[in-house]
């Protein structure tokens, strides 16, 4: 099931986004090894969580988080313009139809094939969140190693510069177009699954 | 500070690396030139510096102006190469056949300061219907590389197997122990005139490995400051086979049921049928149903084997057969 939040409402409070912060601390901290803040030594939650974050997450039946994204407007702070300026050949992307694509993550707790429908699900309902709300671009930081996979989903994937080496690794920045014609393209490769059936869309009170 | 005022400037002193500096603004439209005049301004630099006493306040000037313009004639020539990349990545989505692919690739990788590619899929000959190979390598090469039945044991694409993000061979020792026959297969590879290389692995979860290899005629260096761009190029490329690849082959890659790959993980992981019937709550005779489906559907006839193909293509992870 597929669940949208607003920074407002994200404190980590909720049983779903307890889950989803911990189980990113999981992932970056404890997997990927990033130096990024924890808190209370357990939720991985940094200065970009803040009320102007949308979180897409999909969850299990019983509201257990299983994979999330965290969408930043391009009109503030985010990771790209402001952590990775030099990433990008010409001024990035921003306005009110750009969204940054953050901390993609999928929970350790799924066995691969698992992983893979949750991966699927969650690339599907961020399609299905930037249609509905009007977002043509996304953006993103990733690293150069995930960058086959991305492309493989078969949407229209363009980078934005050369890939750069820091000590963390080596990253890239890339724009995502989301048209009308991006479900079929994910169909295409078989990632588009329909997550956003109005019955099993939770919607969130504010 | 632009360009032409550091010129404009820089024309009114006494400056003894103007020469190199008109051969850089010089539309020769050659990198080498560039790079030459490049190496006497640098060499320049350092003499600049060492001067003493009284030009001290032209010189801080001198050194301000050319740093920046190193600088800026660097910065140039990668957006330069990047727009290239660029052009090369929409390009490629409108092409629709391998020799098309493989002629932009060509033609992009030799703006880069590379002659050579090759984009495959890390496959064994039994599969290699199926498989992607589209390259520019000498034709004496490729024949005696499948004679030798190499595209699984290349150390390139075992190397490649290990990482995501792009290597250099020459840092093949330290990823791989090479055997005999790798440094062999290295050799030969240099004899035919196949120098130094970087390597981009592609990998897609649920489908083979594979990797784009990009090398320069032995003798020459590889050029380090495109390497990231390399890393665009080789993706982009495997994308753009893999579009072609689907397109040609009708069915997809072999498919097991949820309860076929359960069993096969177990299997993977050194369980026997009445184990994996004791894990699972079946009968015996179930899982070995379910194995001998899997089995069939991969073509082979022992479970070693289907384990093997089921990791290869993905559909088990090591980490789930790892785990404990």
């Amino acid at each position: 099931m597929m669940m949208i939040e607003n920074g407002r409402s994200a404190l980590p409070c909720d049983r779903t986004l307890r889950a989803m912060f911990e189980d990113r601390k999981s992932v970056f901290v404890d997997l990927l090894k990033w130096d990024v803040p924890v808190l209370d030594g357990r939720f991985e939650l940094d200065q970009f969580d803040n009320e102007a974050a949308t979180y897409i997450i999909i969850a299990d039946e019983a509201g257990d988080h299983l994979g999330s994204a965290r969408l930043l407007p391009t009109g503030r702070p985010h990771i790209l313009g402001t952590l990775f300026p030099d990433l990008c050949a010409s001024p990035p992307p921003g306005g009110p139809d750009v969204m940054e694509i953050t901390r993609f993550c999928l929970s350790r707790r799924q066995r691969a094939a698992a992983r893979q429908q949750t991966r699927n699900d969650l690339v599907s309902a961020l399609v299905w969140y930037a249609l509905d709300a009007g977002i043509r671009t996304y953006t993103g930081v990733a690293e150069v190693g995930w960058l086959q996979q991305i492309l493989a989903f078969g949407w229209d994937c363009r980078p934005l510069g050369a890939p750069v080496r820091y000590d963390c690794g080596t990253v890239g920045a890339l724009a995502i177009e989301i048209t009308g014609e991006t479900p079929s393209l994910l169909a295409g490769n078989g990632i588009w699954r329909p997550v956003c059936d109005p019955a099993t869309l939770v919607p969130q009170a504010a | 500070m632009k360009a032409a005022d550091l010129l404009g400037r820089s024309q009114r002193l006494s400056d003894p690396a103007w020469p190199a500096l008109v051969n850089i603004f010089e539309p020769s439209g050659e990198c080498g030139l560039e790079l030459q005049a490049l190496g006497r301004l640098g060499r320049r630099r350092k003499r600049l510096r060492s001067l003493r006493g009284g030009a001290r306040q032209e010189r801080t000037l001198w050194l301000r102006c050319l740093g920046t313009l190193l600088r800026s004639v660097a910065e140039g020539r990668a957006r330069g190469m990047f727009n290239r990349v660029e052009e090369f990545i929409r390009d490629v989505r409108e092409l629709a056949s391998e020799d098309e692919l493989a002629e932009a690739i060509g033609a992009v990788i030799t703006d880069l300061g590379f002659r050579y590619f090759a984009l495959a899929h890390h496959v064994d000959v039994r599969r290699s219907s199926s498989a992607i190979r589209i390259h520019n390598y000498p034709a004496g090469w490729a024949e005696w590389f499948d004679e030798q039945d190499l595209g699984a044991i290349d150390p390139v694409h075992r190397a490649s197997n290990l990482t995501s993000v792009g290597f250099a061979w020459s840092k093949l020792p330290d990823m791989l122990a090479l055997t005999p026959k790798d440094r062999r297969v290295l050799d030969l590879a240099r004899r035919e005139g196949i120098g130094d290389g970087f390597t981009v692995p592609a990998h897609v979860p649920g489908e083979a490995h594979g990797s784009c290899s990009f090398a320069c005629p032995a003798g020459e260096r590889i050029c380090a400051e495109h390497l990231p761009l390399l890393q665009l190029v080789g993706a982009y490329a495997f994308e753009a086979a893999r579009r072609m690849q689907r397109m040609r082959l009708a069915p997809g890659p072999v498919q097991l049921t949820d309860r076929q790959r359960e069993c096969v993980m177990w299997a993977a992981r050194g369980k026997s049928d009445w184990e994996i019937a004791k894990v699972l709550g079946v009968s015996e005779a179930t899982v070995g149903e379910h194995l001998r489906h899997a089995y069939e559907r991969y073509g082979v006839g022992k479970r070693t084997l289907v384990a093997v193909h089921a990791l290869f293509d993905g559909t088990i992870g090591f980490l789930d057969v790892l785990r404990r």
